[in-house]
């Protein structure tokens, strides 16, 4: 793992919303294939943290390199490249209603022009297969559960055939029995090999899928991990705090 | 006088029915133009408003915005269309017709633009973040996934301004316009019976609003299929 590629070097990273300062400092590196699950207190900056990594939102301090590049002085433009390499899946699932499941997909790739309309369509399909939804195509999003329009914002994003994933707490806005599908599908992908970024209140998906298990609690980076360290022997107290509470 | 005998002096003699016929196309002519106008003006507007709002860029045109929304939404709109053809095209020979196009374009403007503000702002920001996330340019998001959102919801709000224009358009003849309010009143001042012409004038309204609601409420029913979250 060590001599993967750095795909991700956060640097003295720092965001404040008025006078409240969510991200204190922040400095990591996410490495090619990694899996790093972040978890932490509401309130701590984790999802800050995540949307900062395709500056979703701004840093107030600091630098994102990404790939090499220091994403946060690039020109909107560049910007909006960058992110299609970045795909990110969000609590609400952001799907877009006025439009099928086929076209949510193909969308954005086709209005790039990264694909013709065919292309598109014929990955929206094979991506349909993969997530297990090959039925609904022609579907509107409303016609959806909550677990099934997740797994079509999954298939969204990798229709752009991102580098790294970012998920924003994917599972939080499911009803109980719908988790477990998208985790699966998370699994899946995990293992297919693609560098994630995670924030959830899975553990246990932590403790299975993680390559690093990140604690965040006000605004900074308290401890991490592997996940047998991290679950087995926590060394702060804030942490052995949390996982008492969630475990 | 009896009924039949009044319908004959107010509309056939002299052929005066034409001056409703006339009108009522003047005042369908000038409707449609001003909506399109309102629309286009209207629609601008609100986006960069709206990305004012939202990005903080185009500041000098969002106050060069607000200004013509304050001036608009606070004079009465017979006012702006005597200054329009007195004032500002007083030197200029022009069709009056094209004056109250403009006048009630200019007007409808402001208000399509607050409807329309209105609507791009209901629109969930997680669909802006989904469109940037796919990186898409905020042009591009805002033109196929936002607008599209926010047309849906503002449609019914659209049409009713329309309607609201169709009616404004009544006060045309402040500038001797001969439009449908103009008409049947001439035909008053020419047979001193008020009563048939400008009851005539209000059915002919009535009628064309009661069917403009209609296909409204059609448009409505038709949007409301498929697009809840």
């Amino acid at each position: 793992m060590s001599d993967a590629k750095t795909l991700i070097e956060i640097r003295g990273l720092k965001k404040s919303f008025g006078s409240i300062d969510v991200l204190k400092g922040i400095n990591d590196t996410i490495k090619q294939g990694e899996k790093v699950v972040i978890v932490g207190p509401s309130g701590s900056g984790k999802s800050t943290l995540l949307r900062c990594m395709n500056l979703m939102e701004r840093p107030t301090e600091g630098e994102i390199i990404f790939d090499g590049t220091d994403i946060t002085k690039l020109s909107e433009k560049e910007l909006n490249h960058v992110r299609t390499r970045l795909g990110m899946v969000f609590q609400h699932f952001n799907l877009f209603p006025h439009l099928t499941i086929r076209k949510n997909i193909t969308l954005a790739p086709v209005k790039l022009k990264l694909m013709t309309q065919e292309q598109a369509d014929a990955k929206a399909e094979e991506l349909l297969k993969r997530v297990g939804l090959p039925d609904k195509a022609d579907e509107y999003p409303a016609m959806l559960s909550g677990g099934q329009k997740q797994r079509i914002a999954i298939a969204r994003s990798l229709a752009m055939e991102p580098e790294v994933m970012l998920f924003d707490e994917p599972t939080s806005a499911l009803d109980p029995e719908m988790v477990g599908e998208v985790l699966e599908l998370m699994k899946q992908l995990a293992g297919g090999g693609m560098t994630m970024a995670v924030v959830t209140h899975e553990m246990g998906f932590a403790r299975e899928v993680a390559s690093r298990v990140m604690f965040m609690s006000d605004g900074m980076i308290t401890e991490q991990n592997t996940p047998e360290e991290f679950f087995a022997h926590p060394k702060s107290q804030r942490l052995q705090d949390f996982l008492s509470k969630v475990l | 006088m009896s009924f039949s005998e009044s319908f004959r002096q107010n509309f056939l003699e002299a052929d005066r029915w034409k001056y409703l016929a006339n009108g009522l196309l003047t005042t369908l002519e000038i409707t449609v133009f001003a909506v399109l106008l309102g629309m286009v003006l209207g629609f601008l507007v609100a986006i960069v408003r709206c990305t004012y709002i939202k990005t903080g860029k185009l500041r000098p045109l969002d106050i060069i915005c607000r200004i013509y929304l304050t001036v608009i939404r606070g004079t009465p709109v017979v006012v702006q269309l005597l200054i329009i053809y007195f004032v500002i095209f007083a030197s200029v020979p022009i069709s009056k017709t094209f004056v109250a196009v403009i006048a009630f374009g200019i007007n409808s403007g402001a208000y399509v633009a607050e409807i329309v503000r209105g609507g791009i702002m209901a629109v969930d920001n997680g669909q802006f973040e989904a469109g940037r996330s796919l990186g898409l340019s905020y042009r591009r998001t805002m033109m196929f996934i936002i607008l599209p959102q926010a047309l849906r919801t503002v449609l019914p709000a659209l049409a009713n301004e329309c309607i609201v224009l169709l009616k404004e358009t009544s006060v045309a003849g402040y500038i001797a316009i001969a439009d449908l309010t103009k008409g049947g009143d001439i035909i008053r001042s020419q047979t001193f019976s008020p009563f048939l012409p400008l009851i005539s004038v209000a059915v002919i309204y009535l009628v064309i609003v009661m069917f403009l609601t209609y296909l409204v409420g059609k448009l409505e029913r038709r949007l409301a299929v498929n697009v809840r979250r």
